[in-house]
């Protein structure tokens, strides 16, 4: 037993977080989201580290490491709430590569790997990041299947979010190339949207305690209160409950993979709702200066958001979770 | 990152799982006396085969296990249904304080008795106006001769009526300089004289699980001093250390199987179909599987890096709070079943609720996270 990243795994995110701490600071975040532009300095340095390709097979480019080396930078990439197609990319990837044909693995895969295209996927009817940019779009169904879209057979609708960092669309189309093992590629997917979610409520958490450090009421540092401390304390909760998940999720992508379904589930529907608890407390702990576009916290809270409705709510993991339970259940009941 | 347990952390869960299997102490017999006989049989078994506390190094009858086997046990025991040994506070509290500070004299004396389950130990800290803050406890002990001779009044000590001696912290400087947390003193008081006296504090449920201890020029010799006269803070706060750990994945295990019981009722009463009670489910087990999971990384913290990361203060307070839920969830779901007394879902209703007090406070807790683990700064006055 060892719930830990191994030494590789340690400096993957070392390298990650001083990378994204240099390259994409929340200035660089401000401008790029009031620009409603992509920072494309960041996404070509990414591309030459060989990031959207961390966990795509060597054969098709990729650097062929797991589930838990793309959760890390996931996370690191929402810790930085990075104004980059990277997520978009990432889930396109996973999915394909872990339920694809062969077929679809060989004609997406190398080129989502160099980063020559993007990819991106979503859920019909839902705001999926970065479709209208990319080059193939996996469209999952509310039926359980998903099918791989060309961008060019895909009706595309942009739609201004509510998080500026990242650009949404609405995405229907008629046709599509159905992934073999579509179960697979989605869960894969979630356990990437969990990841980012990690890294934003870890975010968020860390400008709290800085701010209710220094801020001072009553000449005493509002961090000293309870009523501000035991905040913190629930906000430390919710993001290492939401990491326990995602962290076993993603180890169980790839080590035991008969346990991703649950582990999908558990991840997405703690990272949702953690997330969105720790980034709506920072706001409130920041006080006037949190509710103000001059602060940072909200694009953490907007991300948090829209990342939460990605790939199902936290009710509907929390439902897949009770059947889950209740089929493994049934034979001891019967 | 390897979830899966080490092939000598499977050999002992699957040895674990294979004595249990064989040793089947049945069901609890009725009647409080009976109850904890056979909690006391059970620790014999366990003990005469090592079992009793695996956690402590062979030359005192343990198996010198890591902190992951240790998990290990109280998982498998939980996992069988088996109960706690009958001396759970001294195998888990005064054994381990005692092999930190004892003396040689003191580690023979005292240790194999507490495997044993000859001698039963209680804790004696938390007074009628010395809950929160231990430090403000009044017991006093003053110097006669080579004795000390103790009075006031200890509050929560669950097991004292069975118990032979007991783990108290009293105040042996009452001056009181250098603040409060100096003058305390750590003693291993004989519980069976005159001078103590045990009355059962019916709690929520009805139950006596917990007494009240009178002390009046109790005795206590020089030599049963632990830690040095003075020193009773820090010997006090190692035993409240263990309280934390160990435990955690026992209760871990009881939660879950609880969750299961409460699905498989609902499932008869075909009510999880409603997707109100389909949420709440997947909640609850959401909430089971993280507190296993973060325990799970609390140890790995520990063994890897030696110091508990922030992981160890959050299960207690993840475990309380989440018992609390899944039993109100049981009374919501069956109705009048879970209100009436004798029905276990009413009991766990009224029991669970002691659950956020006991051990630490989620309040103490909340105050340990937020100074020891976020470095927010103390508010004057208020203390973790």
């Amino acid at each position: 037993m060892n719930f830990d990243f191994s030494e590789d795994q340690h400096e993957i995110k070392r390298t990650a977080r001083d990378l994204l701490g240099q390259r994409s600071s929340l200035a660089k975040v401000r401008e790029a989201a009031e620009g409603h532009r992509y920072d494309d300095a960041l996404w070509t340095e990414l591309v030459a580290l060989g990031w959207p390709g961390i966990a795509i097979a060597e054969e098709h480019g990729g650097q062929g490491l797991g589930a838990v080396e793309l959760a890390i930078l996931a996370e690191e990439l929402g810790y930085a709430v990075a104004a980059s197609p990277f997520l978009a990319t990432v889930m396109a990837a996973e999915a394909i590569g872990a339920g694809g044909t062969p077929e679809q693995q060989a004609k997406w895969l190398p080129g989502l790997a160099s980063g020559e295209i993007t990819g991106a996927l979503g859920e019909v009817g839902g705001l999926v990041p970065d479709a209208d940019a990319a080059a193939v779009i996996v469209l999952v169904g509310d039926d359980g299947t998903a099918r791989v879209v060309a961008r060019a057979d895909a009706d595309v609708t942009p739609v201004d979010a509510i998080d500026p960092t990242r650009r949404a669309a609405r995405v229907s189309a008629d046709g599509g190339d159905p992934l073999a093992d579509p179960a697979v590629a989605v869960d894969r997917a979630t356990v990437a949207v969990a990841a980012e979610l990690v890294g934003v409520a870890q975010r968020a958490l860390e400008m709290t305690l800085a701010y209710v450090k220094d801020r001072k009421q009553f000449d005493t540092p509002v961090g000293a209160y309870q009523a501000v401390s035991h905040r913190c304390a629930q906000m430390l909760k919710d993001t290492e409950g939401a990491r326990s998940a995602t962290y076993f999720a993603a180890w169980a992508a790839n080590a035991e993979p008969e346990r991703l379904p649950e582990g999908a589930a558990l991840a997405k529907a703690a990272a949702s709702d953690g997330a969105r608890d720790v980034t709506a407390s920072a706001i409130q702990a920041h006080g006037g200066i949190g509710f103000t576009w001059e602060a940072d916290v909200h694009w953490l809270y907007k991300r948090a958001q829209v990342d939460a409705a990605l790939l199902g709510t936290s009710g509907k993991h929390r439902r897949r979770l009770a059947a889950l339970l209740a089929a493994r259940l049934a034979p001891a009941a019967a | 990152m390897d979830l899966t347990f080490s092939e000598s952390e499977a050999a002992f869960r699957d040895e674990l799982r294979a004595w249990f299997e064989n040793n089947d102490p049945g069901r609890s017999p009725e009647g409080e006396d009976a109850a904890y006989a056979w909690r006391r049989d059970w620790q014999r078994r366990l003990a005469d085969d090592r079992y009793a506390a695996v956690h402590w190094s062979p030359e005192y009858g343990g198996r010198g296990a890591s902190i992951t086997e240790s998990a290990i046990f109280f998982e498998e025991l939980g996992r069988a249904r088996r109960p706690l040994p009958a001396n759970v506070l001294g195998i888990l509290l005064a054994g381990p304080t005692i092999m930190t500070f004892g003396t040689p004299e003191q580690k023979e004396r005292y240790l194999p008795p507490i495997l044993t389950a000859e001698e039963i130990w209680c804790q004696g800290f938390s007074e009628p106006d010395a809950g929160s803050d231990l430090a403000a406890l009044k017991t006093r002990a003053v110097k006669d001769g080579d004795e000390w001779v103790v009075t006031g009044q200890k509050v929560w000590t669950s097991g004292a009526q069975y118990s032979k001696w007991c783990m108290l912290v009293a105040r042996t400087d009452v001056d009181g300089a250098g603040g409060k947390h100096k003058g305390l003193t750590y003693f291993l008081m004989d519980m069976e004289q005159p001078g103590v006296q045990v009355r059962p504090l019916v709690q929520i449920t009805g139950e006596p699980e917990f007494n009240e201890l009178f002390i009046e020029g109790a005795r206590i010799p020089d030599e049963n001093v632990l830690g040095g006269v003075g020193n009773g803070w820090r010997v006090a706060l190692t035993t409240l250390m263990n309280e934390r750990s160990g435990l955690a994945f026992f209760l871990q295990v009881r939660l879950r199987q609880l969750l299961d019981e409460l699905v498989e009722e609902a499932a008869a009463r075909e009510l999880l179909d409603d997707p109100v009670v389909a949420d709440k489910i997947g909640l609850l087990h959401m909430k089971a599987e993280i507190l296993r999971l973060t325990a799970y990384r609390g140890l790995t913290t520990i063994e890897k890096y030696g110091t508990p990361g922030p992981e160890g203060s959050l299960t207690k307070w993840m475990w309380s709070e989440t018992n609390q839920e899944l039993a109100q969830f049981a009374a919501d779901l069956l109705g009048p079943d879970a209100l009436t007394n004798g029905n276990r879902w009413a009991y766990e209703l009224l029991r669970s609720r002691g659950n956020t007090i006991e051990g630490g406070t989620t309040e103490i807790l909340k105050n340990i996270v937020a100074e020891r683990v976020l470095g927010l700064p103390r508010l004057k006055g208020a203390a973790a």
